[in-house]
């Protein structure tokens, strides 16, 4: 209880204190450093101190704004986003790398593709997939995962709208099991989520228009703090990824040469929208990608 | 030498009438399988159970803590009553009488003892009516009168002959039967008999050191409302246990989605296949110590309500068309595989080195994106969408505009060699990154020569266009 509402905890710490301030403060003068020394008050200006174990996210950006610099483990973070621009798994993905043992995705959009997410560092025989129709049996999967031991993380998609509308209680319940058994659980969300009031301890919004089209927008919209009002971006692409596309911009932004069958040099057509793309040869293997290559 | 005599009080909830004779006989040795974990040395005689415990005293801490236990700490399921002695005879005779627990052996009245019984009523009228006056008596006349076997009896129940008996051993099988009291019309409703044949079950395991893997939990249902007389359910486990919370959850899962026809009779249960049960390392810290289940009853109980065909897992497979480059399994009988700690690292085309890197340092970034793979999406779309192209341009589905092809192609040209179902369908694809506004970075592919490998079929520009992944 106390977990979960720390904001409420502490505030009702503040008043307290201001009260113990007021009433010392009759008898002799105070400085005002005083609420400072006292290691368990809170001060509404910062961020809320570590309770729980915590997740690097692997964003060097987000760490900073998160409280104890990570995804907190044991409780509910909820990501919302587009239904038509997912980006969980870079968001998490570095974070879920991290640790070890079995992830369960309930109800995930589509298949989680083995070896893309291998070569960013996740195994995918770490991961289990579970398939539920309803979004009762969404949560009642959940919260089994999350009493399991051996789960290490809960990733779950709720949808929104209609007869499978998640309610405070229901996610509270989840939030509840998840800090009651320290499993990190991330509850992905429609965007239409954002007006409601949520039990969840760090609410985010992602959003992949970021900065030079590659980043990652991301709003906290809520966490133990004070608001966040400007959005973070995130370069939030593998390295290998984001050098191919770092080329391919520079290659759009002037169009690509080609060299036509006559010999002629020729301005590329934007309807015909080919793209030449020559790219320095990565570190490494081999890649058809790697070398140029033209769509006719 | 130490005998307790055991005997189960009539139930007061159990079936009455014709079938009493044997629903005692059944909570008889249901009785003596549970003191079988005290002592190998129980018999049934008479109606009662003999256990004989001076060899097992020092193992429970001498006898008085062993005998709380029985008593006290243990009880078995049944009401019983007890008796003790130093011999099972006189153990007998006492639980006979159960109001005088301590009279001494001599006055112990002749009718207690059973190798007596048919001499009574000429015992009676020379006047000897207990066992001292029995025993007073010259041994070479009671022989000849009475045969030898009264004298034998004699002595074994004053410890001057060993008492030998033929000792309860448990089945190979375990098999119980139970009526049921009441007429039940829903599966669900089973479970309350489920749950006193389970009990029974656990005791069985305990004596034989072995874990359940497999059981079948049938019924009977009533014969004149439909011709299905019966029914059973098997319910599996992936490590053999003694968790008999786990399989009743297991069972109560499975019951949930039976029907039944007509109102059921008779459940039981019977034990398919058992391992012996590994032994438990604990530890010395107490923060070694785990609370929750394991993934196994996790994953079994996800099957149990979901469907096997729900919760899965990714094996990966050697092919180099993305849809079959993992295999879809069921995850439930491989979760020993995560117990065990030991995943294999098996080959994504020609990558393993890449992905035993990922396992064990995923922090070295640099080096797993390094791998080809990077340029792999993270999303894969179970059946890839058809998108529609305007102008020879692939579009967005949903009218969300043209795409933008950033880098490609990347050929695919594979499953030509496909004969059966089972190869999949041949893949003759130019995979490209393309950017939509709406739906961000996209993995999307162009049919050559038509697809399926139609020699004849449209080229380049009038092929068509496919969404196959996200890179979410």
């Amino acid at each position: 209880m106390v977990n979960t509402l720390p904001q409420i905890a502490c505030v009702g710490f503040c008043l307290r204190n201001i009260l113990i301030f007021y009433t010392v403060n009759m008898a002799k003068p105070l400085s005002i450093t005083f609420a400072r020394e006292i290691p368990s008050v809170w001060r509404a200006d910062e961020l809320a101190r570590p309770v729980d174990a915590v997740v690097a996210t692997g964003h060097a950006a987000l760490d900073a704004q998160l409280p104890a610099g990570g995804w907190p483990v044991g409780a509910l973070v909820e990501v919302l986003q587009s239904k038509n621009n997912l980006n969980e798994w870079r968001l998490l993905l570095p974070a879920l790398a991290r640790c070890s043992g079995p992830v369960l995705l309930v109800g995930a959009p589509h298949q989680p593709f083995g070896p893309g997410l291998a070569a960013q560092g996740l195994d995918p025989q770490r991961l289990l997939c579970v398939t539920a129709q309803t979004t009762a049996q969404r949560l009642w999967a959940c919260e089994q995962a999350l009493r399991c031991a051996d789960v290490t993380a809960v990733l779950a998609w709720l949808p929104q709208g209609g007869s499978g509308q998640v309610r405070p209680e229901q996610l509270r319940r989840l939030q509840m099991a998840a800090s009651t058994h320290s499993k990190l659980l991330f509850v992905m969300r429609p965007l239409a989520a954002r007006e409601e009031s949520s039990p969840a301890a760090l609410r985010v919004l992602v959003s992949g228009q970021g900065s030079g089209q590659e980043g990652l927008a991301l709003h906290i919209l809520k966490r133990r703090g004070p608001p966040l009002e400007q959005p973070l971006n995130l370069p939030a692409r593998a390295a290998r990824l984001a050098a191919l596309l770092a080329v391919t911009r520079r290659q759009v932004a002037a169009p690509p040469v080609i060299i036509d069958k006559d010999g002629d040099e020729e301005r590329h057509e934007a309807s015909h929208h080919a793209v030449v793309a020559r790219i320095t040869p990565f570190p490494g293997h081999g890649h058809a990608l790697d070398r140029t290559a033209a769509a006719a | 030498m130490h005998w307790i005599a055991l005997q189960p009080l009539p139930d007061a909830t159990g079936p009455q009438g014709d079938d009493d004779a044997a629903a005692l006989i059944d909570a008889l040795a249901a009785l003596g399988w549970w003191a079988l974990q005290f002592t190998p040395r129980v018999a049934l005689v008479e109606g009662a159970v003999l256990m004989e415990v001076s060899a097992s005293e020092r193992l429970f801490g001498g006898r008085k803590p062993l005998l709380d236990k029985i008593y006290k700490k243990n009880k078995p399921v049944a009401l019983v009553h007890y008796a003790q002695a130093a011999t099972s005879l006189i153990a007998i005779a006492r639980l006979q009488l159960s109001q005088s627990a301590s009279r001494k052996p001599d006055d112990l009245p002749l009718t207690t003892l059973l190798a007596a019984r048919p001499h009574l009523p000429t015992l009676t009228r020379i006047g000897c009516t207990t066992w001292g006056q029995l025993r007073a008596l010259p041994r070479g006349g009671l022989v000849r009168r009475f045969g030898a076997g009264l004298v034998d009896a004699l002595d074994r129940a004053y410890g001057a002959k060993p008492e030998l008996y033929p000792w309860l051993e448990l089945p190979a099988v375990f098999e119980a039967k139970l009526e049921l009291t009441a007429r039940i019309d829903n599966a669900p409703a089973l479970m309350f008999g489920a749950r006193r044949l389970l009990a029974q079950l656990h005791v069985w395991l305990q004596a034989r050191q072995r874990g359940i893997l497999a059981l079948e939990l049938g019924w009977e249902l009533d014969a004149r409302r439909q011709d299905a007389t019966q029914g059973q359910l098997v319910v599996r486990t992936a490590d053999s246990t003694l968790d008999m919370a786990h399989v009743q959850r297991l069972l109560a899962e499975n019951l949930a989605r039976v029907t039944l026809h007509a109102p059921a009779l008779y459940l039981h249960l019977r034990s398919l296949e058992t391992a012996v049960l590994p032994g438990t390392t604990t530890s010395l810290l107490p923060d070694d110590v785990r609370v929750g289940d394991s993934l196994h009853h996790l994953l079994e109980r996800l099957s149990a309500r979901l469907g096997a065909d729900h919760v899965l897992r990714a094996v990966p497979f050697a092919d180099h068309r993305p849809e079959r480059m993992q295999v879809w399994q069921a995850a439930s009988p491989a979760a020993s595989v995560f117990a065990t700690n030991s995943i294999a690292t098996h080959a994504y085309p020609a990558r393993a080195g890449v992905q035993k890197d990922t396992s064990k340092q995923p922090k070295n970034n640099a080096k797993l994106d390094a791998g080809s793979d990077a340029l792999y999406p993270t999303w894969l779309l179970t059946q890839p969408l058809k998108l529609p192209v305007r102008n020879n341009i692939p579009q967005c589905a949903d009218e969300g505009g043209p795409l933008t092809l950033l880098a490609g192609p990347q050929r695919v040209e594979a499953g030509w060699w496909g004969v059966s179902e089972k190869d999949g369908a041949c893949a003759l694809r130019d995979y490209f990154l393309a950017r939509s506004e709406q739906m961000g970075l996209l993995w999307v592919y162009q049919e050559r020569l038509g697809g399926q490998g139609r020699a004849e079929g449209k080229t380049g520009a009038g092929a068509d266009w496919y969404l196959h992944g996200l890179f979410a």
